[in-house]
């Protein structure tokens, strides 16, 4: 299935859920990472259970806390 | 709204606008800005502020000026060095320009001096390098209906997004909680480019700009993001967090409060 | 130039390019649209570009006349915002 990762189209397998995704895409901080999916956030618990579909956006956002 | 000759000739390029003209000009005179954190993001931000004309500027930092700051803090010199960062800027800003006021606040932002120091202000900047005060600063804004700019920078990359009550998500809403000490770099440890924070400020900045003077779309509801190695920016749309815990329908926090200290590790 | 009403004026001779323009420009702003600003401006620079610039900005030029002394008087009236 077609997924829409950070703006960029990318094939991935049926069934994936959010969590491995994040593993896919070797996010950096994978346990602080928010998810937002088709314009809604996803809850960090629930990384796990949320099966993504053909179609879907997905967004990562990351912590940044420099600025001194 | 009357000017002097030599407003006239100092914010020639902005009265020359159509959409800032003498009626933005006076705007931004009479406009509060308050800067927290006289830093990488906070001296661009500081700069700009003052030579638009915005009238009464707070500067709130609890440090003094350190020669590795030099690096990317160009409100500060040399010469300054081992001053407190808020009378370093202040005297830089008036140099720049005499007409604005410039209050400075020496200390950190705290949950017991945050809605005293937010009062009388229009519009706060985020320039802090860390996420207590990152936080904090959200929960005060949200609480007492303040806009505000958010920025984060390290290494090549920085983001940011403006708040303003009532049209969009909250800094809360994007990330639920600060994540725990040294769980995520700092620009300490992980370092950043200089420009960086010229870049990003200078943003936060044009923000405040453009809300004082009430023209252009805010980067409300949205994430800012610049990569600056792969030269990109990225406008990632930000959602409401149904259950956002200081904007949402039924918030629990419902005064501003301290998170744990940022971990004092030193490289 | 008894044939317009005045509705203000302003000297802008008492300042340099770009300064003039914007110092024509603030007193424009002030004026509801349709009303008419007579500005008194120096020979030479200000003439040759004040009148084209607010005309540019959509006011409309109605009159300009030549003071004796090196001065001139415009008549503006200020366009829609």
């Amino acid at each position: 299935m077609n997924l829409v990762i950070a703006g960029q189209t990318k094939e991935y397998p049926e069934g994936l859920t959010v969590s491995r995704l994040i593993e896919a895409e070797k996010v950096a901080t994978p346990q602080y990472v928010s998810v937002s999916l088709n314009d809604e956030f996803v809850k960090s618990g629930d990384f796990g259970s949320t099966v993504l579909r053909e179609g879907d956006s997905v967004e990562f956002l990351y912590f940044m806390g420099g600025g001194g | 709204m009357s000017f002097t000759n030599e407003q006239l000739e100092r914010y020639s390029r902005h009265i020359i606008l159509q959409e800032i003209g003498a009626r933005g000009q006076s705007k931004l005179l009479k406009a509060r800005v308050l800067i927290i954190g006289a830093g990488g993001l906070g001296a661009p931000a500081a700069l700009y502020l003052a030579a638009a004309g915005v009238g009464t500027i707070g500067l709130v930092d609890g440090d003094a000026v350190d020669l590795s700051n030099l690096q990317r803090q160009i409100i500060h010199s040399t010469r300054t060095i081992g001053q407190s960062k808020v009378e370093s800027a202040r005297q830089t800003l008036a140099a720049l320009n005499p007409e604005v006021k410039v209050l400075t606040h020496q200390g950190l932002l705290k949950a017991d001096n945050v809605l005293e120091l937010f009062r009388d202000y229009d519009f706060i900047i985020d320039g802090t390098d860390n996420f207590p005060a990152k936080f904090l600063i959200n929960d005060a804004c949200v609480l007492t209906r303040k806009p505000f700019s958010h920025a984060g920078i390290i290494r090549f990359q920085g983001q940011l997004l403006t708040y303003v009550p009532g049209e969009g998500p909250c800094y809360r809403c994007v990330f639920e909680n600060p994540p725990p000490p040294d769980a995520v770099p700092t620009c300490r440890q992980a370092g950043v480019v200089g420009a960086m924070g010229g870049v990003i400020g200078s943003l936060q900045a044009m923000e405040a700009i453009k809300y004082l003077v009430g023209v252009g779309r805010l980067l409300t509801g949205f994430l800012l993001t610049y990569d600056a190695l792969a030269m990109e920016f990225r406008k990632i749309k930000l959602p409401r967090r149904k259950n956002c815990a200081v904007c949402g329908p039924e918030p629990t926090i419902t005064e501003p409060f301290d998170h744990e200290p940022p971990a004092a590790c030193e490289l | 130039m008894p044939d317009f009403i005045i509705d203000a004026t302003v000297d802008i001779t008492d300042v340099v390019c770009p300064v003039t323009f914007v110092k024509a420009k603030v007193a424009l702003e002030e004026l509801e649209p349709g009303r008419v600003l007579a500005i008194r401006l120096n020979d030479g620079e200000p003439v040759q570009n004040v009148p084209r610039s607010l005309k540019d900005e959509g006011h409309q030029v109605l009159k300009l006349a030549a003071n004796g002394d090196g001065t001139y008087d415009l008549l503006v009236r200020k366009g829609a915002d």
